[in-house]
């Protein structure tokens, strides 16, 4: 029987750090993605000034939503998992979990800040320069010691899925980050440096990082997140176990070879991106069945559905999660992709993934850990975190169908030839064909942005509101 | 009351940062390592600076028989 009295103390407050730095962050990325939409639809907004063009800021927008946003939210739930997973406390003490967490945000405020000054290093998902780099090389040894050293000194003899999928993120993410930033600065007090690997090969190794980012650092640390907090949420086991280990091994094996599919029609050599399709449509696979084994887990529960806002995120987010790596696989054909890359269906396609899966999951655990962490008997209203939920959902609708609307457009006027073989249309006629998408996108992320507003007056009323004791002593005084 | 390894460790890496952060501002070449390198030394300060206090916030509650120290 579960001892109360010998339960180890956890670390709690560093992942509270981390849930306050999601939220933070979570405003962040999108706010800047709202200005940004209505930059492209409106350019004016660029303001004619250096710090504030689309250029600048776009990676802003990516990195607060992917390292921020979605880092912070890893990096605290992968901590208040392992530590309920494994029966002890963090290994390494509380300064240096607590090094993790402020030298990542010391990283991630850096890293806007040098955007925003104008430097990067041109790599998508890897702008930052050399001495980030180096600076964020440092944090997360220090956090992969942090997560396996506590495996390491468990007290339970299972090492739990949710684990291996954090650290299958954990370690693919350092060695990604490793090779694609590999590069000579142009002196050791100058910001500038220059990628050790040029041309294609600077290209095919951007690309089995950019897509791996998405693989480990979107997926497999999320997954992480999904096998833990759907079955606390829903009181049931995982649907499977062994479809979970088999989820695991045959993504983390299926991922790592699909870089090649951003590269299609280029000069990348044809059997590589034949490579890269082929794996990428293999990946439908193990995606499906770790959403199939996350949907099913409310089997018997889904009544739930009605009464926790919280669950009903982390549920449609596996939804969102199926659908997005069903559209991925298609993309990646190279047929398919003649006509979408290069235009707005993939910006749709990131989008059904970082706000329905990512940010969906993160809303389900964030509702989940909040009253938890601060000791509440439950959220301030269930009603706005209802709110949050279809305000939200309606701003991905907006966004992704807008986006595949103007996306196919795109594809399809840039392609499109006259009796004569001419080009039918001239770019400058496309941009001016989806300027009505642009404004119904950015529409979409204002509803997301406005759900997110609400959910952060919830938490913040959440945490106001008494501690169960003491809400329960009242309750008793008749008070 | 003992240092705990944890508390050396991460100020031992603060303190390698500070020092580069001031290294690198005193040679920059441009404002990103300027801003870069100033703002580490900072971070590293306060940081240790946080070190510190915990310990003693630490070693005053743990005087007062309090298992826990806010």
């Amino acid at each position: 029987m579960y001892d109360a009295l010998r339960a180890p103390r956890y670390n709690d407050d560093v992942v509270k750090k981390f849930v306050i730095a999601t939220v933070f962050w979570g405003v962040v990325a999108f706010l800047v993605g709202v200005i940004i939409a209505s930059q492209l639809a409106w350019p004016e907004l660029n303001l004619g000034l250096s710090f504030t063009n689309f250029g600048r800021l776009r990676p802003v927008h990516t990195s607060a939503g992917i390292f921020a946003f979605g880092g912070s939210a890893l990096l605290g739930t992968s901590f208040y998992v392992v530590q309920r997973t494994c029966r002890v406390r963090l290994f390494g003490g509380e300064a240096v979990a607590n090094f993790v967490f402020w030298g990542y945000q010391f990283f991630l405020v850096m890293a806007a800040l040098s955007y925003v000054m104008g430097f990067s290093q041109g790599q998508e998902y890897a702008e930052p320069e050399w001495h980030l780099d180096l600076w964020l090389t440092v944090v997360w040894v220090t956090y992969a010691v942090v997560f396996i050293g506590t495996i390491v000194k468990r007290e339970e003899p299972h090492i739990y899925v949710a684990n291996w999928f954090y650290m299958g993120f954990i370690l693919t993410i350092a060695v990604l980050h490793l090779a694609n930033n590999l590069a000579m600065p142009v002196s050791l007090f100058t910001a500038k440096s220059y990628n050790v690997a040029s041309g294609v090969q600077n290209a095919m190794i951007q690309w089995w990082y950019g897509h791996n980012a998405v693989g480990f650092f979107l997926t497999a640390g999320f997954l992480g997140m999904m096998y833990y907090f759907i079955p606390k949420a829903a009181d049931r086991p995982i649907y499977s176990y062994r479809l979970s280990i088999v989820h695991f091994w045959s993504l983390v094996f299926m991922y790592i070879w699909a870089g090649p599919h951003h590269l299609h029609w280029t000069a990348l050599p044809d059997w590589t991106q034949t490579l890269g399709m082929a794996f990428s449509i293999m990946l439908w696979m193990p995606s499906w069945g770790g959403m199939i084994n996350g949907m099913m887990t409310l089997s018997g529960a889904w009544d739930k559905l009605r009464t926790d806002p919280g669950l009903r995120f982390s549920v449609t987010a596996v939804g969102f999660y199926g659908m997005a790596t069903f559209e991925g696989p298609v993309m990646s054909i190279r047929g398919v992709n003649a006509l979408s890359h290069y235009t707005d269906w993939g910006i749709g396609h990131v989008h059904a993934g970082t706000l329905g899966w990512n940010a969906f999951i993160t809303f389900g655990a964030l509702y989940y850990l909040v009253p938890v962490l601060w000791k509440r008997e439950g959220l301030y209203s269930k009603k706005l975190a209802s709110w949050h939920f279809w305000i939200s959902t309606l701003g991905i609708v907006f966004y992704i169908t807008s986006m595949w609307v103007a996306g196919i457009m795109q594809g399809l006027m840039w392609r499109a030839y006259d009796a004569l073989g001419f080009l039918q249309y001239s770019f400058a006629e496309s941009v001016s064909a989806v300027h009505p998408y642009y404004v119904i996108r950015m529409l979409g992320g204002v509803l997301f942005l406005t759900g997110m507003l609400i959910m952060v007056y919830n938490l913040i009323q959440t945490v106001r509101s008494p501690v169960t004791e003491r809400r329960a002593a009242l309750a008793m005084a008749g008070t | 009351m003992e240092v705990e390894t944890g508390d050396l460790v991460a100020g031992a890496i603060m303190l390698v940062a500070g020092l580069l952060g001031l290294i690198l501002a005193s040679g920059a070449t441009d404002n990103e390592m300027y801003v870069f390198g100033l703002s580490l030394a900072a971070f590293a300060a306060v940081f240790v600076v946080g070190l510190i206090r915990r310990h003693y916030d630490k070693a005053e509650a743990h005087a007062r028989g309090e298992n826990r120290h806010v």
